[in-house]
């Protein structure tokens, strides 16, 4: 690990940006923070090898400038409380202990208390950052089975350091967050993950589970030629169309199966787990939940009701 | 000059040979009606190592020519090779005859620059993946090669050729050899059955093999990798042809089955025939028809 070279730069502009998203779909008003762009971990699926036309390492080092742009976003908003992260150009947590990069965003959102930081990552490595954590700080970790993992996800941490990890986040008061995303079709798939969500259940407490995502597995066109040229043949397993935003997804009628069939294991443990889906259609959000949020807006709502729920008054 | 006895020059050292195919009918033609007028290039050595004229002497010998006017060097192998291409590049070179000349440089061991200098003129660039195609497409057995050039492949096709097995690629010559095929269409082909490789661990021609429409193939290769998509275009299919459409009626449906709305067109040259039109859109909703259709993409 660590073979890329990283770059320290001092980027003005937009650091602080909101999630792009995707047409056609439903998403979460999320707001990104570009501390770092690229990311060591490498996993197969990635997009950011399409995004990012570098392979090395960008750390954006003006900490002032970026806890500046945080505070005028915080206080431009109105209506929502605001969730940022660090994991949407990069890793949050891959190169966090050697470059010490989130403390200062871990204790300026633990003194702001007005808005939610993400660290979302598949690193566990959370030791150096415990003396600081706080509420409002989110430690979430992307899972997925072993097998996956062992294939897709080479570079980054096993699951069950995943699991200890974000049980170690609990206990320090900090709720967490789960993504299952992106989840893969594979031989034997639907078995693999009742096990992982049995595991999520008995590690970790599943009260204290802010939010979870679900999201299957997507790309952008290019990256498909990739997957056939390395030969990935979990990737490709599935059964995949152009979806309305031009990317590859899953037929929707397996979107539909699946997402359902994870729904209903994640509630048979947790009844009042938060789950929503990362960028699909309306149509899935009723097949699968019931509920329909119209538009963006409406998803934001629901977290914001989700965050009032569990931090009561203190967001 | 000099006339040389075809016999005393070895044919069969194409070590410096570039051309591909070595039958050529319009050579033939003219060596027949006129001779050979352009000498060979040939090695002062006993036999002689033909530099360049590979074609010229086939034909030649064909027609029953003994003797061939010949020009006869004295040059290292590297020389030879490059008097080989440069003599070569005053005609447009076909896809193998260029990847004879990237293999060959590399096995003569010319340098990066040379060799760089040479897929310059050539028209190619020089890149790993350029370079490991064109070696492949050199070394690849006759039949690959006539195939090629027969269907006039792309670069990027002759890649997803070549990534099949030795065998695979056999069966899969002589099918499309029976097909006219287009280049996206071969592109298309080629892609779905990687892609079965890929999902299955193999191919299986014995259902594909004796199919000479592309059409056929496709929607075979296509049932194969998408079931569920071929099913819910069946289904569809099914459910128009129930609904028995006149053709200013049409009912469309997003392609993949994602849009949760359908497109209903209409074309009417007049008051009565939109009210016919809605009255037939009237009968297939009232028989449960359009409520099917937008079962296939709503759940």
């Amino acid at each position: 690990m660590g073979l890329q070279p990283i770059e320290f730069v001092e980027t003005k502009g937009d650091i602080v940006r909101n999630c792009p998203g995707t047409k056609h779909h439903i998403c979460c008003g999320y707001k990104t923070i570009d501390l770092v762009e690229g990311c060591i971990l490498s996993c197969s699926y990635c997009i950011l090898k399409e995004y990012i036309n570098t392979p090395n390492i960008k750390i954006n080092s003006d900490i002032p400038y970026i806890l500046s742009q945080i505070s005028e976003a915080i206080d431009a908003e109105k209506t929502h409380i605001l969730r940022f992260g660090t994991g949407e150009l990069s890793d949050s947590l891959a190169i966090d202990r050697r470059y010490r990069l989130n403390q200062p965003l871990v204790e300026f959102f633990g003194e702001t208390k007005k808005a939610i930081l993400e660290l979302k990552s598949k690193w566990a490595q959370i030791d150096h950052l415990t003396p600081f954590l706080n509420p409002y700080i989110v430690i979430s970790f992307s899972l997925a089975p072993q097998r996956i993992i062992d294939k897709e996800e080479k570079r980054t941490s096993p699951l069950y350091k995943r699991l200890k990890a974000l049980r170690k986040a609990q206990e320090c008061g900090c709720f967490v967050g789960l993504h299952l995303d992106p989840v893969i079709i594979y031989d034997g798939f639907e078995k693999d993950y009742e096990y992982l969500i049995g595991d999520i259940g008995r590690i970790i407490d599943l009260k204290r589970v802010l939010w979870v995502s679900l999201g299957l597995l997507r790309f952008p066109p290019k990256l498909f030629n990739r997957f056939l040229d390395e030969n990935r043949k979990n990737l490709l397993y599935g059964e995949f169309v152009r979806g309305e935003d031009g990317k590859y997804r899953y037929v929707k009628k397996e979107r539909v199966r699946i997402y359902g069939m994870l729904y209903n294991l994640l509630k048979e443990q947790e009844k009042d787990l938060f789950i929503y889906f990362c960028m699909e259609r309306k149509d899935i959000w009723r097949s699968v939940t019931g509920m329909t949020p119209e538009d963006n807006e409406a998803l934001m709502g629901l977290f914001d009701s989700r965050i009032k729920t569990l931090y009561g008054g203190i967001l | 000059m000099q006339t040389i006895p075809i016999e005393r020059i070895n044919m069969n050292d194409r070590r410096f040979c570039i051309s591909y195919p070595l039958q050529d009918d319009a050579l033939l033609s003219s060596i027949r009606m006129e001779g050979v007028i352009q000498p060979l290039l040939i090695l002062d050595k006993q036999p002689h190592t033909i530099v360049s004229g590979f074609k010229r002497i086939e034909a030649a010998k064909e027609l029953g020519f003994t003797d061939i006017p010949c020009f006869v060097m004295d040059m290292d192998y590297k020389k030879a090779m490059q008097a080989s291409i440069h003599s070569n590049l005053g005609r447009v070179l076909n896809i193998i005859e260029k990847a004879y000349c990237v293999d060959k440089l590399f096995t003569m061991d010319f340098s990066e620059e040379e060799i760089s200098g040479v897929m310059s003129m050539i028209s190619l660039g020089f890149y790993e993946k350029i370079i490991k195609r064109m070696r492949a497409l050199a070394n690849a057995e006759n039949f690959v090669k006539d195939f090629v050039l027969q269907k006039n492949m792309t670069m990027q096709n002759v890649e997803k050729l070549l990534g099949f097995a030795d065998h695979e690629i056999k069966d899969i010559t002589e099918m499309l050899n029976r097909i006219h095929t287009t280049e996206s269409m071969m592109r298309e082909i080629l892609q779905m059955l990687s892609i079965m490789k890929l999902k299955y661990g193999n191919i299986d021609f014995s259902a594909i093999k004796g199919m000479n429409n592309i059409y056929d193939l496709k929607r075979s290769l296509k049932y194969s990798i998408n079931p569920i998509l071929s099913g819910l275009e069946e289904d569809l299919s099914e459910i128009k042809n129930k609904c028995a459409l006149p053709p200013s009626i049409d009912i469309k449906v997003d392609p993949f089955f994602e849009k949760e709305y359908i497109d209903i067109r209409i074309r009417a040259n007049g008051p009565e025939e939109v009210k016919g039109a809605l009255l037939k859109i009237n009968s297939i909703l009232d028989a449960g028809y359009i409520r099917s259709i937008f079962g296939l993409t709503t759940y």
